[in-house]
This record gives structure tokens, C-alpha cells and sequence, in this order.
């Protein structure tokens, strides 16, 4: 199959499936189990934010937390001034995509480290603007003064994480998408065939703080309250990071099987052994990073192109 | 006029003076040699000209136009296509997405996008198609790195040595292909191998300690007394 058709074929079966998870609301399934559905599409979409970025050009980002924060407070304080919900999504995009801007045009002029380096200073810097920011409620946090029903949170998610799984397969495959790639893989060689890599990694980072935004908007109506230390933890960051990672950094599958497989497991050890799921996922990150470096769906594409290399001989002969 | 102009140029490296007063003209249409042995500044003024480096001094010029300031994927944009020393293939990419990267966007340019199934017929790469660049020898890669700087359908190749590192036989294939792509393009070459590469030059220039000591057809510059000195010795000439 070509990549055109396996990009064809990936949003056909991602459609389909959101269409089914986006239905479970009305088809007489527990809450329970729409939690868990919400919140593996909440870390799918922060790691195909995060994937875009990171995964694409190889530079890492730690502000992914932060940027849904942004998003999520954005939207609060639109809706309680009486923004339409459309609006105060986009609010919540724009806030992210243009803090984006902050870190972006500064430190993706540099190579290397430097980028790291300000996402996580942006990280911490943020909490600490939002704490004494009276707009934002300072240190007590902002409460969503109207109650919308947990569907449209839950809907609008799963829609979030099915159009930015699409969107990451469609790029990869795109000539933008092999431009962005290149960035990774060799910069300098990159700017010698004509990419303004600077350009594109900003560009690109700001349509990944916008979905990472969206994400926290979203999420801001589905929890309805924010408190700052709990809105900007380091955590939130981590996990944006660890789904990618364990699922398969710069794929479209790989944040989806991250995101299936973390909220999988922090069920369980929620009740096996409470607090210490994210030791878990960090053990689990250094199996994946020391035994399959390209993450699952890396590891896993590698078995069957092995597999069928050594098939065709034997079924020619 | 000249296709490539580089006046009284000078670069300094934290008070190395790595190239000093050089004038270089490149004639549209030719295949330039650009020789010298080790730290003769030969690399240096071959990044100059490609926008790796900046010049302390002096101006480069490109189909008359100022570029000494240009960055370096802007030259690339505006027809300058370069290889390096040491290859710089994207790795994680197949070898028709090394191409791929490099082809111009329609808005760029007036013409239609170099016919990669072609190049990479051209570098004998058309097997090799989809598979992963870092599953290609070192010939191979040398090759699929002309092919990347000529999807750029570039209007001056700038080649950094490129018979580095390969097998007598590897040598033949990419002089042959070079002289193949030489009839449609302007080429500077820089190469350690004057033996192999000086036939195909229309001209060459010979650089020693930073400044150029011979110019000239390739012929002139065999019997040049100063180029003999500078690879032989002073007993030589």
C-alpha cells in the first residue's frame, strides 16, 4: 500500500473509532469507563502536540504542561466574561500558540539544548505569573461559573485527538512533513537545500502549543476548576513527553498506543501500588528507550519488515 | 559576466587568517577545480561561497547580485546546490525523501521540480528508492547527495570532495556522472585527488596557505612550477 493510502486508510479506521468513542455517551456505557475513554484522548492529543514538535524536528520540549495551562486558563476567563464556548476554545488556542511565539523565536534560533532549556524555564516561570496574577485568580485558582454538560468536554476531546492523530500522519508523509524531518535529522544539511529551519521549527511549534492549548481549554470545561499548582505541574509536562516516547516518537500511531497503554496502567497501579505510577512510567520509559529505542509502534514496525524480508525468500523458493 | 564574482576576500579565525586577499570569477557553463593541499583554505572559500561561512572581508556575488550576507538556505533558494566533505544524508529518511526534501516549493520557482525518478536513475539509486539512507555505502551516499543538491535544480553545484573515502571504481562512477551533470550546470569542485579530478576541469585555481598561487587550464596548471612546489616541496620545482 502506498503512504498516501496507508494515511487514507489510518483516518478512516481513527475516524470510525472517535465516531464510536464520541457515541459511548449515549449508548448506556458507565461513567466509568467514558472517564477512561476522555482521558486516554486528553494524553493522546497532549502527545500529538507534543509529538509534532519534539518527535518531528528532535527538539525536546518540557513546556507542554504549561501550554495547556495557558490554554485552559484562557478559556476559563473567556467563558465567565460570557464568551460563546467556540470562542473561548479559540481563546484558548490563540493564548498558547502565542506564548509559543515567546519561547520560539527566541531559543529555536539556536541550536541544540537551548530550546530545552526555555521550555522548562517557561514551565516553572509561568506558575509563578499565574500565582500572582489577580486576573487569574492568584494562588486560590478560577472556577468555570457555568456547568456545561461532561458531553461536550468528552466529545469535543475525542474529536481533538482523532483530527491531531490525522493531521500528524498526514504531515509526516508530506513533502512540509519530510522538510520538518530533515530538521531532525541533519539541520545543517537541511538549511543547504533551502529550509529556513528557524521558520519552520516556530511555525511548527506554534501549531503544537495550539493543539496543546485546545487541549487544556478542553479540559478546563470538563474539570471546571483551576488551581494553578495542579493546572502547571511538572507532571503533566512529563506524561506529554512519556506517551510519545513509550508509544513511538515522530509516528502517528505512537501516541495513541503511549496514551492507551499509560492510562491502562495508571488504573492499575492506582490500585496495586498508589503513587507510584509515574516511577512506573519512568521505568517503563528507560525499558523502552534501553530495548526499543523507536518506541512500541517503532519496535514493532521493524519486527514485521524483518519478518517480511525473510518471507519473500521463502515463498519464492 | 561571471556567475560567481568573489572580491578580495578574507577570513580570519580567531586571528588565523585562513584566506586572505583572494579574488575567485566563476565563467557560467564551467567545470572549476579548486585545489591545494592541507590548509590551504580551499574548504574555507568554498563555504564562503555557499553561505557557511562568513567572510571578515570582501564581497561574493552571485549572477551579480550581493550575497555576502545572504544566509545560507537562501543562496540554496536562489541556485546554489552543495555537497559536503563528510556526507550529511537524513539518515531516518528513505532516499527518494532525501530528494523530496530538497525539491523547491511551485511559489519558489517559475519551473517545474526536478524529475527525481530521473536523478536518481542519474546516480544509479532507482533500486534503492525506499529504503532508508542510512542503509547506503558510502559511494552511495556521496551519490544521493549530488542527486539532493540537483533536485534544488540548482544553477551552480558546489561539490566538497567528492571523491573522499571511495574505491577506484566508486571514483570512476561519480567522475563519470559528473561530467554527465556538468553539461547543464556550473560546477566547483573541491578535491584533495588533483590526479583524478583536474582532467575534467575546464579550469582550475590552486590555493596555498590562504591565497591563490595558480590559475589556469589544466594543462598550465600540471606544468606550474609554484603548484609543484606546494604539493612536492621546494626541491620539486
Amino acid at each position: 500500500m502506498s503512504r498516501a493510502g496507508s494515511t487514507a486508510a489510518l483516518a478512516a479506521v481513527t475516524v470510525a473509532l472517535g465516531a464510536v468513542a464520541a457515541a459511548l455517551p449515549w449508548l448506556g456505557v458507565s461513567s466509568y469507563v467514558r472517564t477512561l475513554v476522555y482521558y486516554a484522548c486528553y494524553y493522546m492529543a497532549l502527545g500529538q502536540a507534543w509529538n509534532l514538535i519534539s518527535g518531528m524536528t528532535g527538539y525536546v520540549s518540557f513546556a507542554h504542561g504549561a501550554l495547556a495551562g495557558i490554554g485552559a486558563y484562557a478559556t476559563v476567563i473567556a467563558l465567565n466574561a460570557q464568551w460563546p464556548v467556540a470562542a473561548g476554545l479559540a481563546a484558548g488556542a490563540a493564548a498558547a500558540g502565542l506564548a509559543s511565539l515567546v519561547i520560539g523565536a527566541t531559543s529555536l534560533r539556536l541550536r541544540g539544548a537551548a530550546f530545552t532549556f526555555a521550555t522548562l524555564f517557561f514551565q516553572e516561570l509561568v506558575l509563578l505569573i499565574v500565582r500572582k496574577l489577580p486576573a487569574a485568580g492568584g494562588p486560590g485558582g478560577l472556577v468555570l461559573q457555568e456547568i456545561y454538560p461532561t458531553s461536550l468536554p468528552y466529545v469535543l476531546m475525542v474529536v481533538l485527538a482523532a483530527v491531531a492523530t490525522i493531521a500528524v500522519a498526514a504531515l509526516r508523509f508530506s513533502r512540509t512533513g519530510v522538510r520538518v524531518l530533515a530538521i531532525k535529522h541533519d539541520e545543517t544539511a537541511a538549511v543547504a537545500i533551502g529550509i529556513d529551519s528557524t521558520r519552520l521549527k516556530v511555525a511548527i511549534f506554534c501549531a503544537s502549543a495550539a493543539i496543546a492549548g485546545l487541549v487544556g481549554s478542553i479540559h478546563a470545561i470538563f474539570v471546571g476548576s483551576l488551581f494553578p499548582d495542579v493546572v502547571f505541574a511538572v507532571e503533566i509536562s512529563l506524561i506529554a513527553l512519556a506517551v510519545p516516547l513509550i508509544g513511538g516518537v515522530g509516528t502517528a500511531m505512537g501516541p495513541v498506543v503511549g496514551a492507551l497503554l499509560y492510562v491502562g496502567m495508571r488504573e492499575v497501579f492506582q490500585v496495586v501500588a498508589p503513587g507510584l505510577h509515574l516511577t512506573i512510567v519512568g521505568l517503563l520509559i528507560l525499558a523502552v528507550v534501553l530495548f526499543m529505542r523507536d518506541g512500541i509502534v517503532g519496535a514493532a514496525a521493524r519486527a514485521w519488515a524483518t519478518r517480511r524480508r525473510t518471507a519473500v525468500p521463502a515463498e519464492g523458493g | 559576466m561571471a556567475l560567481v564574482e568573489a572580491r578580495a576576500i578574507e577570513k580570519r579565525f580567531s586571528g588565523v587568517v585562513a584566506v586572505k586577499d583572494v579574488d575567485l570569477l566563476v565563467a557560467e557553463g564551467e567545470l572549476l577545480g579548486l585545489f591545494g593541499p592541507n590548509g590551504a583554505g580551499k574548504t574555507t572559500m568554498f563555504n564562503i561561497i555557499a553561505g557557511a561561512v562568513r567572510p571578515t572581508a570582501g564581497a561574493v556575488r552571485f549572477r551579480g547580485v550581493d550575497i555576502t550576507a545572504v544566509p545560507a538556505f537562501r543562496r540554496a533558494r536562489m541556485g546554489i546546490g552543495r555537497t559536503f566533505q563528510v556526507v550529511r544524508p537524513f539518515r531516518g529518511l528513505t532516499v527518494m525523501e532525501n530528494l523530496m526534501a530538497a525539491v523547491p516549493s511551485a511559489a519558489a520557482r517559475d519551473g517545474r521540480p526536478a524529475d527525481l525518478a530521473a536523478l536518481l536513475r542519474g546516480v544509479g539509486l532507482e533500486k534503492r528508492a525506499n529504503d532508508p539512507a542510512a542503509a547506503l555505502t558510502l559511494g552511495m551516499l556521496k551519490r544521493l547527495e549530488v542527486a539532493r543538491a540537483l533536485a534544488l535544480s540548482p544553477q551552480l553545484l558546489l561539490l566538497d570532495e567528492p571523491l573522499a573515502g571511495l574505491s577506484d571504481r566508486e571514483c570512476a562512477d561519480m567522475l563519470q556522472f559528473v561530467a554527465t551533470v556538468r553539461r547543464s550546470i556550473t560546477i566547483v569542485m573541491v578535491e584533495h585527488n588533483v590526479h583524478l579530478a583536474l582532467p575534467i576541469c575546464d579550469r582550475a585555481v590552486v590555493m596555498d596557505a590562504g591565497s591563490i598561487i595558480a590559475e589556469g587550464t589544466p594543462g598550465e596548471i600540471r606544468k606550474n612550477p609554484a603548484v609543484i612546489r606546494a604539493y612536492l616541496g621546494e626541491d620539486a620545482a
